[in-house]
């Protein structure tokens, strides 16, 4: 995965990655306690970009280990020490870690995958019959482990296609919403998924179904291109979404100058 | 005392085909690689390895055929793409994957730590990685009588070897991680049957002594140590190296064609006779030193 030129947002003075780093920041709560997986990019900046405006006390386990990280540069691996840097502990035991993740501690987790179905269930695993694969991906890793674990879940995806947004995914890797409704709850498991941003749009989830919903349209999105990006049928309400709203001069600047000189979040995008 | 330090094909022979390998290191970080590249070496045959999160030393054993089933979590090169001859490998059906989440995997590890018959944990309920063990019922879905919750019981997983990697020995086994960032390494010394380690450097047992809390694992839970300086590469060794970007690189871009990559493999991964010569022909070493962090 290379640092890859991405588009620039019609209207906007950003691009793409950007846009959705700065969107995804903006979906943090100030009482975010997160940490992150491998290949994530886009979270890892939108936590250090929510800690330099609305969120001061959000906490964020760089690699899961690095705490209150404040690296210089983001790495190739989201995964690896360098990512650490600036941390006030480096969390070394996984009896600490899981005990924050299963005791709710943390209470955000950030994942993507191959393939997200329309309840926000995601698949890492394999694409096709498990046994037969089509294609062996490379796993789920904690997935299956923090979506049960940790109450607010958000999705992220830089390539929205009918092909990642699939109506069922092949092999759930990890949980969203289940098959939907009150499936979570009854299994005894808190929150669900509150937001997937992708490379066009900000999807939601109903209240009730906790089917994904076009939440805001990215500038030069429209409704049909996304729902013609998309593999499962998208609730046509009469009202057109409203646009994703403008990064501020203040956030580019602290992304491009402080947070992520080195565009590492450009190396989710193809 | 028997003095517990070898050379690495000496402690690598010991490690009989069809063995179960507890693999330590994360992804991109502290793994034992010079042990795995004599296993390539060596020609191990149908071997099984649990490893948690792991990429390159798995896509090296599928490269040669050395193993036929492997216990993990995620198996991939993260910012450098998928593992490939893994990948080809398992659609090939060649070896076969035993797939968990890391917490049920590590729960599974802490059962056979403690030689208990299962760990509970809330991971993987309502996802299908349950469904993938309904057979063997290693892990499983269960209702706790006194509270009525669900929980995932976890059975114990036997591993005949663990093979880690740390900054000091001494030749009794004593052995040091500095500082002690190992995310499942404890838990695959501790359920292993025998572990072999290799290390950064020799020390005196005398200085093990002076400094006692920071031993990592006592002599009595290691088999037999190697020095192999750099012998994390090209994954990282934390505050001694970084992992190697370039060979990361050239590696995955070799991958992408089937059929030169086993040149490429042979010329680069297998012929170098030493570790040092390995590390020579690839450009590894001082290169990758981390500074302050």
């Amino acid at each position: 995965m290379k640092i890859n030129d991405t588009p620039q947002v019609p209207g906007y003075d950003c691009t793409i990655d950007e846009l959705m780093v700065v969107t995804f920041s903006r979906a943090l709560k100030p009482d975010t306690r997160a940490f992150n997986g491998a290949v994530s990019f886009i979270p890892a900046c939108g936590f250090m970009l929510a800690r330099a405006t609305h969120a001061p006390e959000l906490v964020w386990a760089a690699g899961s280990i690095g705490i209150d990280a404040s690296p210089t540069a983001i790495p190739e691996s989201t995964l690896s020490d360098g990512i650490w840097q600036g941390s006030t502990m480096l969390a070394n035991s996984p009896f600490d870690f899981w005990a924050h993740a299963q005791g709710a501690r943390y209470n955000t987790f950030s994942f993507r995958g191959a393939q997200i179905d329309k309840f926000g269930n995601v698949n890492n695993s394999v694409i096709g019959q498990y046994e037969s694969p089509k294609v062996r991906l490379a796993g789920g890793g904690g997935m299956a482990d923090l979506s049960v674990m940790i109450p607010r879940i958000m999705l992220w995806s830089t390539t929205h296609t009918p092909r990642t947004f699939v109506d069922r995914v092949d092999f759930r890797s990890g949980l969203g919403y289940g098959d939907g409704g009150d499936d979570r709850q009854r299994r005894g498991i808190a929150g669900g998924p509150v937001v997937c941003v992708t490379n066009l749009c900000v999807f939601g989830f109903h209240p009730v179904t906790k089917q994904m919903q076009i939440e805001t349209l990215h500038p030069g999105v429209s409704r049909s291109d996304v729902e013609s990006a998309t593999g499962f049928n998208l609730d046509s309400s009469e009202k057109v979404p409203p646009r994703t709203a403008r990064p501020s001069d203040e956030e580019i600047r602290l992304l491009r100058e402080v947070i992520d000189p080195g565009g590492a979040r450009k190396r989710e995008f193809a | 005392m028997r003095d517990k330090v070898h050379d690495l094909s000496t402690v690598v022979a010991t490690i009989p085909d069809g063995a179960v390998i507890g693999l330590g290191g994360l992804s991109m970080n502290s793994v034992p690689m010079a042990l795995v590249r004599e296993i390539v070496r060596q020609g191990k045959k149908n071997l099984t390895v649990v490893a948690l999160v792991a990429g390159m030393p798995i896509d090296w054993l599928a490269a040669v055929g050395a193993v036929e089933r492997v216990i993990t979590g995620l198996v991939s090169l993260e910012g450098f793409g998928l593992a490939q001859n893994f990948r080809r490998a398992v659609q090939g059906g060649s070896i076969a994957i035993e797939e968990y989440s890391e917490h049920l995997l590590i729960c599974r590890l802490q059962a056979q730590s403690h030689r208990l018959p299962f760990v509970p944990t809330r991971a993987g309920l309502g996802t299908d990685i349950l469904k993938l063990h309904s057979h063997s019922r290693a892990v499983r879905e269960e209702i706790d009588p006194v509270t009525g919750e669900s929980y995932v019981a976890c059975s114990r997983l036997p591993v005949d070897i663990a093979l880690v990697h740390c900054h000091e020995v001494d030749r009794l086994g004593n052995a040091r991680v500095n500082p002690k960032l190992i995310w499942m390494d404890n838990e695959l010394v501790n359920a292993a049957d025998r572990t072999i380690v290799s290390s950064e450097s020799i020390i005196g047992t005398d200085e093990f002594r002076s400094e006692p809390w920071r031993t990592t694992y006592p002599s009595f839970m290691t088999e037999s140590v190697t020095c192999v300086p750099w012998g994390a590469l090209p994954t990282s060794m934390f505050q001694v190296y970084s992992h190697a970007s370039g060979f990361y690189e050239r590696y995955s871009r070799a991958c992408e064609d089937e059929r030169t990559f086993i040149t490429f493999f042979n010329k680069y991964i297998v012929e170098p006779e030493t570790w040092q010569d390995f590390l020579r022909v690839n450009n590894l070493g001082e290169l990758h030193k981390q500074n302050e962090n």
